[in-house]
């Protein structure tokens, strides 16, 4: 079996210690057949930089914590195999959410603001009975609600977008892929206006600049163009038909 | 909520501004390519070229449409240009971004800010030139165009960039259809009324500077 040297470009900076200016700094490891961005990080923590950060959970594309910015691009690095990239790997952290410290970021916080901020949870009046039989839902409305949960706010859709990189208060593809969600849910009983007052602004559906730079680099692959020009048209109907 | 913000909340502005650039924007895609497919008609001859020129007169067509485009120009810089950031962060934010994802779309966009801006001094210059050498005849716009040939090719370029673009993204904004095939529609449009000004450009360049 052949091995050969990887080189990494990591990107590092501890605001713990602002006097030290972020800088990149490089990294040379051995790449085993089917060896990941996880794995390559993992191997030079143990052997290389003790003090490197970085996140991951799942290692298996689901928790969404290991999303960084892969040679240029928003990516999971637990779905990224180094055999895929040529040359040199360079790791940056995702732009938009705080910085922790090198490639780690705080996405907790920012999603959680936007749960609360799309208010991401079903509207109902209806008292919840738990002994009585479960509503049936019709499968194709399933099956699009299903769509747009497989969302696993791992942030590379927000990374990605020039609006979000400059408007603090823009929701992006995946507030507004999750409001998507609740439109199409026949058990939230919000009104278009509600919906409109959540989301029919340049915080959220009309902020969108199209450059679909989420769509382009969903690790999911999540159809957001699609749910962000379905949101922007039910915006246009609910503000002006109010329906 | 601030007081301030509160006496002056519409919360249906973003709705409104959003359709202006759309409605706007559209307006000039197409006053832009009927504008090229007008200047064509130098293609079959400068009798055809001044009888479309006299029929638009004569029918108050150009009184009416010149002093409406302009209205629509100047609201779609207004309602489209409410989006660029101006402060010097954001500015450096948006190149080094644009840098590091290499995504095409993000480019484009880049450049559509750039030609819109473009477009902005250029077509102002143009309309100028136009309304003070009136009317539009075959002559005329020839000599123009032997004159200032660069400054032609240049606006039409930079026209043809924005138009074709422009059109293409409020496609993938509104979502009436995907973007890989609407990207190629687009391009082929943009390609054929490019040749088209192009070959309008050169009979012009060649039927001009006779005086």
């Amino acid at each position: 079996m052949s091995t050969k040297q990887r080189k990494f470009s990591i990107f590092r900076y501890n605001p713990n210690t602002p006097e030290k200016k972020p800088f990149m700094q490089d990294y040379v490891i051995e790449e085993v057949p089917g060896m990941t961005i996880f794995t390559a990080l993992n191997k030079i923590r143990e052997d290389l930089d003790p003090s490197l950060m970085f996140d991951f959970v799942c290692r298996a594309a689901i928790c969404g914590s290991c999303a960084m910015i892969i040679n240029g691009r928003p990516r999971l690095a637990c779905k990224t195999l180094t055999g895929d990239l040529k040359g040199t790997i360079t790791l940056m952290p995702l732009p938009v959410f705080k910085l922790i410290g090198d490639l780690s970021v705080d996405t907790g916080t920012w999603f959680r603001q936007l749960q609360l901020r799309t208010e991401a949870w079903i509207h109902t009046d209806k008292k919840f009975d738990p002994d009585a039989v479960e509503e049936r839902m019709d499968n194709r409305v399933a099956l699009e609600i299903y769509e747009a949960e497989r969302c696993i706010e791992c942030g590379c859709c927000i990374a990605g977008c020039v609006t979000a990189n400059i408007r603090e208060d823009f929701l992006g593809a995946a507030g507004i892929n999750r409001v998507a969600r609740f439109m199409v849910d026949p058990r939230d009983e919000r009104t278009p206006q509600q919906y409109f007052d959540v989301i029919g602004s340049d915080e959220g559906a009309f902020g969108c600049m199209a450059l679909m730079a989420c769509d382009d680099n969903c690790p999911m692959q999540l159809p957001l163009q699609s749910q962000l020009a379905f949101v922007r048209r039910k915006m246009l109907a609910f503000g002006l038909l109010g329906k | 909520m601030q007081a301030q913000k509160l006496l002056t909340r519409n919360p249906r502005a973003e709705l409104y501004y959003d359709l202006v650039e759309l409605l706007t924007g559209v307006t000039l895609v197409g006053f832009l390519w009927t504008h090229m497919i007008f200047v064509a008609t130098i293609l079959l001859g400068k009798q055809t070229f001044n009888t479309l020129s006299q029929f638009l007169d004569d029918y108050y067509l150009s009184y009416v449409g010149i002093p409406f485009i302009i209205l629509v120009f100047v609201t779609h810089i207004l309602a489209a240009g409410r989006r660029l950031p101006t402060r010097y962060q954001e500015q450096k934010i948006i190149w080094r971004h644009a840098r590091m994802l290499k995504g095409t779309d993000t480019w484009i966009w880049v450049f559509q800010v750039i030609t819109g801006a473009a477009i902005f001094a250029l077509g102002s210059i143009h309309m100028w030139m136009v309304i003070t050498g009136w009317p539009i005849r075959a002559m005329t716009s020839a000599d123009r165009m032997h004159s200032f040939w660069w400054f032609y090719l240049v606006l039409l370029l930079l026209g043809e960039y924005h138009a074709g673009f422009g059109i293409y993204r409020q496609f993938v904004k509104w979502g009436w259809f995907p973007r890989k095939p609407l990207g190629y529609v687009t391009k082929m449009i943009t390609a054929v009324i490019l040749a088209l000004g192009l070959a309008a450009l050169w009979v012009m360049y060649e039927l001009g500077g006779a005086v």
